[in-house]
């Protein structure tokens, strides 16, 4: 089964969704996962600020920070392999990633682009801080 | 006292700032070790001062009392356990990332969030760690877990179903996710905290609504948790020495009146009452008194008289703030100082002038709004409700961003807006509008107790930082933060009382202020029984107490108001308006 890593820039909790306004593509990507999690996919979210040394353990995140940087993320990652940047993946993409026979009707195809870091205000609490 | 008869290794003290907690702790830990027992006296609040209390040094060591065998201290400095688990988390990626990159981690944890989180993670090795606390037979801890560390362990489904089903974590559990080894600790601390064979739970009050109200909510939340069988200790009440006096009278009247209205829940908990001593509880000689009847400290000081205190009221600090004709004027301070009477003295006396006035609460007691509302031409009165902003918010995020979620995913999504950070997130909104709207009127507002208002503050300092860096440089903006950073918009007013914690809180408020670029505007010392100038010896003598206290306000207060204790608790406008004017109420 393929194995799906998605590093995060820093939440103040894994799933990222609190604060002064909640960032949308979180609420989403957490709901996909979650979602994927229960049909027994391999997938799983590391957040900067909580686990940093996820992000030094595997060699094309390692040299995606030093090269990008967290303003790159998030960053989805599928058996060593890149596979997006700068956005999550939709449920639909993320199915195919994960080997998973597609439920017609329950979503877009398209990865949701529109919903990148740029509609956010910095994820959780607010913004850089906030209250975590 | 009932609270010290066959005491469990663990005991907390909890209760407003100034109703006497670490006093009430200090003479339990010098009991215990009287008793013959090995005891560690902590606290964790910021503002300690058990070290004071002994006249020591303490801080983040354990160190021994000399003075007393058998007895050692420690003080959790917040700050310093913030750093020490930033340090945990960043250490092992030192090196390993680009530093631009570790700087940003150690932003993401500089908040509010972390600095409780730290704490509570030492606090939790106190209940858990035999091999460094084992040989203490009793843990006295001047504060208890409160509010949002409280909210942290009542995160919905349970930390220990989460652990057990390896599910991580479901909700905002802020930094401590991620954090594997701890939580089998964190587990541990819960299972220490709920068990009555090893700890108790000891409320402490004033016997005063406010502060009875304030031990019934943790003891609530903390039952939630699984933390049930507390004591109530109602600290500070009124001697018979203190004479017959109306002003005492007075006080004895509203002090039984307050514990005839207890709240339920924790009238039917073991009580134990224990009179206010005439003497400042510093030094192991007075605190050795505490429990007892007799009467402590000496003869009135005669050296300088409490009657000597200038006339300085409410009144000078409303004709100051009238010349503006708008603007924002913030009461903040500890729980329990008076924040609400003086935030509507203000409102009410601005409103007689003539003017245009907002004043709005966070206070749940809302009688005294009540009694306000419509009454005064020009006053509109509005409160806060946080349960009801933090249900507006949720709903809002519900419709908005959880519209196109499927049941299981809107299930979900309402599980995670239980988050802790979402109460404050609430109501900065609330405030926000309040903030917006005093550039036309005078919008006057009561806020919540201290540990929350900063919170607060600190979203709106993300927030600010968030929309500077959307905007960038091309446009001009105007955020809340810069709007309380105003001094011609923005005056903040710190309320205290006349007693050595009160007043050291509202110093650490005044610098915690000062670090978010918001200098207070004027400091208010309420319910003085100097300024109500006492007949009795007793009264006196803690008149001339305050009268140091007094001092330490007015040499870092840019101007201030010292309101007296008053016979009736100042309801309704007329009395509202007696006390800006510092007229004595015929008892």
């Amino acid at each position: 089964m393929p194995t799906i890593r998605i590093y995060e820039a820093a939440l103040c909790c894994d799933t990222g969704v609190c604060g002064a306004d909640v960032d949308k593509s979180l609420v989403e990507v957490t709901a996909d996962v979650r979602n994927l999690q229960g049909l027994g996919a391999d997938i799983a979210r590391h957040n900067l600020a909580g686990d940093p040394t996820a992000f030094t353990v595997d060699e094309t995140v390692r040299a995606f920070m030093h090269t990008v940087g967290s303003k790159g993320l998030p960053l989805t990652v599928v058996d060593g392999v890149t596979v997006a940047t700068g956005t999550y993946p939709g449920l639909e993409q993320l199915r195919e990633l994960a080997g998973l026979a597609s439920t017609t009707g329950t979503n877009d195809g398209a990865p949701r682009t529109e919903l990148g870091r740029t509609e956010t205000t910095g994820g959780c609490c607010g913004g850089a801080t906030g209250c975590c | 006292m009932k609270f010290l008869e066959s005491p469990p290794r663990f005991l907390f003290f909890t209760g407003k700032g100034g109703v006497g907690k670490t006093s009430v702790a200090c003479a339990t830990a010098l009991e215990l070790a009287d008793r013959g027992l090995n005891v560690l006296l902590v606290s964790t609040d910021p503002a300690s001062n058990i070290g004071q209390v002994f006249g020591i040094t303490i801080g983040n060591t354990i160190t021994p009392i000399n003075a007393i065998p058998r007895l050692s201290a420690l003080e959790i400095n917040p700050e310093q356990a913030a750093d020490a688990y930033r340090e945990r988390i960043i250490a092992p990626v030192r090196g390993l990332l680009p530093e631009s990159e570790l700087a940003g981690i150690a932003e993401s944890l500089s908040g509010s969030c972390t600095t409780e989180i730290a704490s509570f993670d030492e606090f939790t090795n106190l209940l858990t760690d035999d091999t460094v606390y084992g040989e203490y037979d009793h843990i006295v801890f001047d504060t208890a877990p409160t509010g949002h560390t409280i909210r942290l362990l009542q995160l919905p489904g349970s930390w220990t179903e989460f652990l057990d089903a390896g599910k991580g974590d479901p909700s905002c559990l802020g930094p401590l996710s991620g954090l594997e080894k701890h939580k089998t600790v964190y587990a541990q601390a819960v299972r220490a905290l709920a068990d009555p064979t090893r700890t108790r739970l000891v409320l402490v009050s004033r016997a005063q609504a406010s502060s009875l109200n304030e031990i019934d909510r943790t003891f609530g939340e903390l039952s939630k948790i699984g933390i049930a069988g507390g004591f109530v200790v109602i600290n500070g009440i009124l001697p018979t020495l203190a004479g017959e006096e109306p002003l005492a009278q007075a006080v004895r009247d509203r002090e039984a009146a307050a514990i005839v209205a207890m709240p339920a829940t924790i009238a039917a908990l073991p009580r134990d009452l224990v009179e206010l001593k005439s003497g400042n509880m510093v030094g192991v000689t007075a605190l050795g008194l505490l429990f007892s009847g007799a009467a402590s400290g000496e003869a009135p000081a005669r050296d300088r008289d409490a009657r000597e205190i200038a006339d300085e009221p409410l009144r000078t600090l409303v004709d100051d703030l009238e010349r503006d004709d708008h603007g924002l004027v913030l009461c903040m301070g500890k729980g329990g100082v008076g924040k609400t009477t003086i935030a509507a003295a203000i409102a009410v006396a601005l409103a007689e002038r003539g003017h245009d006035v907002h004043l709005t609460t966070t206070d749940p007691a809302a009688h005294l709004t009540d009694t306000l509302n419509s009454s005064i031409r020009g006053l509109a009165v509005s409160r806060i409700d946080p349960v009801e902003a933090i249900r507006h918010y949720r709903d809002h995020v519900m419709a908005t961003k959880g519209k196109d979620l499927d049941a299981e995913g809107r299930a979900a999504l309402a599980e995670d807006l239980m988050s802790p950070c979402t109460d404050e997130v609430a109501v900065f909104r609330e405030f926000s509008r309040a903030v917006h709207e005093s550039r036309r009127k005078f919008v006057v507002v009561d806020t919540a107790p201290t540990g929350h208002t900063l919170l607060l503050l600190d979203a709106t300092g993300s927030y600010h930082r968030e929309i500077a860096r959307q905007v960038g440089d091309s446009m001009s903006f105007v955020t809340p933060l810069m709007r309380l950073q105003d001094p011609d918009l923005t005056k903040v007013i710190l309320v205290t009382l006349a007693e050595t914690t009160p007043v050291l809180e509202a110093e650490e408020l005044q610098q915690d202020l000062e670090r978010a670029g918001i200098h207070p505007w004027a400091w208010v010392v309420n319910d003085s029984i100097a300024a109500a100038r006492p007949d009795s010896g007793f009264l006196r003598q803690r008149a001339a107490n305050e009268l140091e206290q007094i001092d330490r306000v007015r040499a870092v207060a840019d101007r201030m108001a010292i309101i007296p204790l008053l016979p009736l608790e100042p309801i309704g406008e007329t009395l509202l308006a007696d006390l800006t004017d510092g007229i004595a109420q015929p008892a």
